[in-house]
């Protein structure tokens, strides 16, 4: 989804960045490119993407203050270190995030922006949560020292509205639209991070109409008499409109209950994602963005 | 407090003393979905997250219970439509029975008990605290600390462990005759039997047995155990994090070590339960090709003889509705059928359907973009028989189209599983 988002970005004429965070690189496979890994790489026209892994981040910032690399290698290689530096809880979290942080800030000699948009692959709900919120849990744990200030400068950012959005990715199911629910309320009220659109992920199209449904209900009597083939046309179709039935229930309720512009992405018989399907996703976005204002140029979704 | 070499040790010793008893008793063939839950005490569902873990889990539990085992299921998601499904509110912290009755409607005699909990990930952890603090006070210390509040739950293996550890606490109490287990969506089967090493080696390590030394940071007690450029990496150190934030959380880190005094005893229990032969994890995965990789690497971390992993469940499996011959036969062929179809309904009702033209497309093409997922499905699966040993149980579940969250749900899905 945020490769279809970025794509979407990248094809409105925005210098998009795609970061992933410390996870199995999925983009190069989508995008037919090379590996992406902790180096920034081109990946599309106007599209770019980097993994941040902690170990990078932190290496890169700790020589972004340390300036010279035998020091970082005697303070930082240092396996003591190493262990205690990964027992600090947030740590890890905190050096990614300032990595989106500081691509976010980051401008040209000319002091324009390098980026129009950089788009974060943010983990699922449970660990985004704890992911987002470190910023806040530091900075109402301490309140002095480097990690404080970064702390500091990337709760500004995520709490501003012209700059940062959240875009919550659902699917039109039961424990994902609870899910979803949860995590809008837990970004509201107490992340206070802004909250963009709401987006239901592999929505069937409908493909039968009332009365069609109807008709394949009924049918369902006949069923002992059909032959196998044609009960198999049947079936299918009963499954369909069951399906679609379902998943309009809980779209209904995405609608009535989060209360956020909402974008849908239908769904895609093909399992393997193809760079076709994120382009075709990534129309669908831009269709219905299409007049929207977007400010914002940090996404998370 | 041993060293992680000897928690590592100890975990090798029992995997190749299990590794040995499962190669006598896995020279047998298959066994079913069925055999293999009906021979073990605990079943611990792991998999990634929304592959339907936690239905699963509770149709496990169902299943033994109405087969006349007194049963419990823990699961971790406040899923309220299952528990809802079952006949509940909501499930709680508490363990609670599920009354079965309802399930007389559907035909079926349930002749054991089923009793449910929701396993809430910080609540376990006070649990803990609860249970392993000296005393009083130290207790108190841990749970109002300010660290613990905002990281019991997210430092690395503690919700693994914290329900690894609440599981051989009941477990221990020999209450009941089955108890499945639903893990956090995130975790691993690995997490899961390396969670225990992981926090007695967390607390042992040298870097923080470093820390608990009061004033490592500030003063110059702590800092002994390195000669060279110490205090030049701890100042570097305090540079980014504020010396403030160290001390704290040495404080934090010393007072919660006090839980851990015997701690490896328990680690050793715990784990030798999640490893014996009572115990089987069951990987639950959904059939598209990312997810399915997915289960097979962690299947693969596990020990690659597969001791501990006895079965697969593969969920919403689309069916195959229309073989490849049906789907090529001619749309006029369809069309007269559905209208010889359609005569004897309007005998009954009025039809509101006319463009059998139209209709017969359109059932097509549903068919066909189906079986383009049945056809991935059944390729999966054949994936899967392949790269498993012959000896694990591979059970699938076809995707339904009525909510999963009902009674005729359920039991659908727990015939799918069991018959």
């Amino acid at each position: 989804m945020s490769s279809a988002f970025a794509l979407s970005c990248a094809q409105r004429g925005q210098k998009t960045l795609l970061i992933e965070l410390n996870v199995k690189d999925k983009v190069s496979s989508l995008f037919g490119s090379e590996k992406v890994g902790t180096d920034i790489a081109k990946i599309d026209d106007n599209l770019y993407a980097v993994n941040v892994t902690p170990a990078a981040a932190m290496e890169e910032y700790a020589l972004m203050i340390l300036k010279v690399r035998l020091i970082y290698r005697a303070v930082f290689e240092n396996r003591v270190v190493r262990s205690f530096l990964r027992v600090i809880p947030g740590l890890n979290e905190l050096v990614m995030l300032g990595k989106a942080y500081y691509h976010v800030m980051e401008t040209d000699a000319a002091g324009k922006p390098v980026w129009d948009k950089v788009v974060v692959d943010a983990p699922a709900t449970g660990h985004g949560i704890f992911l987002l919120q470190i910023p806040s849990v530091i900075t109402s744990l301490i309140n002095s020292g480097l990690m404080y200030d970064e702390a500091r400068k990337i709760e500004e950012l995520l709490q501003d509205p012209e700059r940062t959005a959240i875009n919550l990715v659902t699917l039109a199911e039961e424990l994902p639209v609870n899910e979803t629910m949860m995590l809008r309320d837990v970004m509201r009220d107490k992340l206070k991070i802004p909250i963009g659109y709401v987006i239901a992920n592999a929505v069937y199209r409908p493909l039968f109409d009332e009365a069609q449904r109807e008709w394949l209900d009924k049918s369902a009597e006949l069923e002992p008499s059909v032959e196998p083939r044609m009960r198999g046309f049947m079936e299918a179709g009963r499954f369909r409109a069951g399906r679609v039935r379902l998943q309009q229930l809980y779209v209904k309720r995405l609608e009535q209950e989060a209360d956020l512009p909402m974008l849908r992405i239908p769904y895609y018989f093909m399992d393997r994602m193809t760079f076709a399907i994120i382009r075709e996703m990534a129309d669908a976005l831009e269709r219905q963005l299409d007049g929207d204002s977007d400010a914002s140029n940090q996404s998370a979704g | 407090m041993h060293s992680n070499v000897s928690s590592m040790a100890i975990r090798t010793r029992l995997i190749s003393q299990q590794g040995k008893k499962m190669a006598r008793k896995s020279s047998s063939a298959a066994q079913t979905f069925d055999a293999l839950i009906a021979s073990r005490e605990i079943v611990v569902c792991v998999g990634s997250g929304g592959v339907g873990k936690t239905t699963t889990s509770a149709v496990i539990a169902l299943h033994a219970a109405i087969q006349g085992r007194k049963t419990l299921v823990l699961t971790i998601d406040p899923a309220r439509r299952l528990a809802n499904s079952l006949g509940v509110e909501e499930l709680g912290n508490d363990i609670q029975q599920i009354p079965l009755e309802r399930f007389r409607k559907l035909g079926i005699e349930p002749k054991g008990e089923l009793w449910a909990m929701m396993l809430d990930m910080k609540e376990s952890f006070d649990h803990l605290v609860d249970t392993h603090a000296p005393d009083k006070k130290t207790r108190d210390e841990i749970l109002n600390n300010r660290f613990y509040r905002h990281f019991s739950s997210s430092l690395a293996g503690t919700q693994e462990y914290a329900a690894s550890e609440r599981l051989y606490e009941i477990y221990n109490r020999g209450e009941f005759d089955l108890i499945v287990l639903d893990t956090p969506p995130t975790s691993h089967a690995l997490d899961f039997l390396e969670a225990p090493n992981r926090m007695a080696d967390a607390v042992s390590s040298r870097a923080l047995q470093w820390m608990y030394k009061p004033g490592a940071f500030t003063g110059r007690s702590g800092l002994g155990l390195f000669s060279v450029g110490t205090s030049y990496v701890v100042k570097t150190i305090g540079r980014f994090t504020g010396a403030q934030l160290l001390n704290d959380l040495g404080v934090f880190l010393r007072t919660f070590s006090t839980l851990f005094e015997g701690f490896e005893e328990r680690a050793r229990g715990v784990q030798a339960l999640l490893l014996g032969d009572k115990t089987t994890f069951v990987v639950v995965t959904a059939p598209d090709t990312l997810t399915v990789e997915e289960a097979l690497y962690f299947h693969d971390r596990l020990g690659s003889d597969s001791l501990h992993v006895g079965g697969f469940v593969v969920n919403r499996v689309h069916p195959m509705w229309v073989d490849r011959e049906g789907v090529s036969e001619p749309l006029e062929a369809l069309e007269n059928e559905l209208k010889i179809m359609n005569e004897k309904m309007v005998e009954q009702t009025e039809s509101k359907v006319t463009d059998f033209a139209e209709f017969a497309e359109l059932l097509h093409e549903n068919v066909v973009q189906l079986q383009l997922r049945a056809t991935q499905d059944a390729s999966s699966i054949e994936l899967l028989r392949e790269k498993l040993p012959a000896h694990t149980a591979l059970a699938t579940v076809p995707y339904f189209s009525l909510d999963i969250h009902s009674l005729e749900g359920l039991d659908q899905s727990r015939r799918a599983l069991f018959e």
